[in-house]
């Protein structure tokens, strides 16, 4: 057992803050692209039985 | 109704006949003449987005070519390994992901998808669907809305992230709902003009530690295959999303061009019933003076 999954982490998390802490770490002519492959606008509802869970973020049409 | 009852009492029956023909004729002048304006609009229209999106494909394609080992890597471990999934029983729950996006006006590369989907649910009302999209949401909802698990939005502005496939991975496996194996629906990209409709499967940590020739692999425990099994389904889904942006990206730049094309064909249509009509017009105009001056003299 790693010590980040005992925090509760899975290996994407633990990748993914890795691979954070890489960009910054760049220089910065380089850091200004990696930035971009930073961001992720992706949204998640939950649906159950058909309708979804939160109104606000899915329109019911 | 009334008014126009009484009107028509007043003129003869062929001054009117005469004059509806008339209008009728300057009103089929106008309203060509503004149908050919809007066709020309979205000939316009269809043809920027062809721009836009054959710039945008030329990327995707760059992008797919460099993500293309993530998803291939974890295939091959599948296949090596030959994991299987659980033969089909009351406890074996299936979960689908289906790879659109947000966008239309890209030809059938939704539709595709959950037509796929469809045929499957309709064979086995058990399996659970995340819609990744909000196309085949869209197209799901309307049969199957109890099947749908989760809808992930915001997808197919831009490019995918690997961030946002790792998002994806793990709400997938944060879900309630225990899958014990699945399937990736996406559109696998093979040239600008043609993508088919693929799959990857995933697998559950219990089928794969169950796999049979999973000793091809050295110095492995439960922990290595876990950490594998959660970044394998963060890369295939982020090989899938590429793949499925590229192929959506190349089908939406033929969509256009065939749109585009049709326009072009509709607007000479339309310019010579538009000239037809025109000189017709003329012709009965030169006709109604010369008749006039004729019955003059």
């Amino acid at each position: 057992m790693t010590a980040w999954r005992q925090a509760g982490l899975n290996y994407i998390n633990y990748s993914n803050i890795a691979a954070r802490i890489l960009r910054r770490t760049l220089k910065p002519e380089a850091r200004v692209e990696a930035a971009k492959r930073d961001e992720s606008h992706i949204r998640f509802t939950p649906w159950t039985n058909g309708k979804p869970t939160r109104k606000d973020a899915v329109e019911s049409a | 109704m009334m008014q126009r009852a009484a009107t028509s009492i007043l003129p003869t029956a062929g001054n009117m006949l005469a004059s509806a023909q008339q209008q009728r004729g300057m009103a089929t002048l106008k309203t060509i003449s503004m149908r050919l304006k809007s066709v020309k609009n979205i000939q316009k229209i269809t043809q920027s987005m062809k721009m836009v999106s054959a710039a945008k494909y030329a990327r995707a394609e760059r992008e797919l070519k460099q993500a293309r080992p993530y998803g291939e890597g974890s295939k091959q471990f599948y296949e090596k390994a030959e994991v299987v999934a659980p033969e089909k029983t009351e406890e074996t729950k299936k979960l689908y992901i289906a790879m659109s996006s947000d966008r239309g006006l890209c030809g059938a590369i939704h539709s595709g998808i959950c037509r796929h989907i469809r045929a499957d649910l309709a064979a086995d009302s058990s399996i659970k669907v995340i819609c990744v999209g909000d196309k085949s949401r869209a197209i799901l909802q309307r049969l199957y809305a109890k099947n749908i698990l989760m809808v992930a939005s915001e997808v197919g502005r831009l490019a995918p992230q690997f961030l946002d496939a790792s998002k994806l991975a793990n709400e997938v496996m944060n879900l309630e709902y225990e899958f014990t194996d699945g399937k990736i629906m996406y559109n696998r990209f093979k040239s600008v003009v043609s993508y088919s409709i693929s799959d990857l499967p995933v697998f559950s940590l219990k089928s794969v530690e169950s796999a049979p020739k999973l000793a091809v692999y050295d110095s492995l425990d439960s922990d290595v295959i876990q950490n594998y099994l959660e970044f394998s389904l963060a890369s295939m889904l982020f090989f899938a999303m590429k793949e499925g942006a590229c192929a959506e990206q190349s089908s939406r730049m033929t969509a256009m061009d065939n749109a585009s094309k049709n326009a072009g064909e509709m607007i000479d249509k339309l310019t010579l019933t538009f000239n037809r009509t025109r000189q017709a017009v003329i012709t009965r105009e030169l006709i109604e003076i010369i008749s006039g001056a004729a019955a003059l003299s």
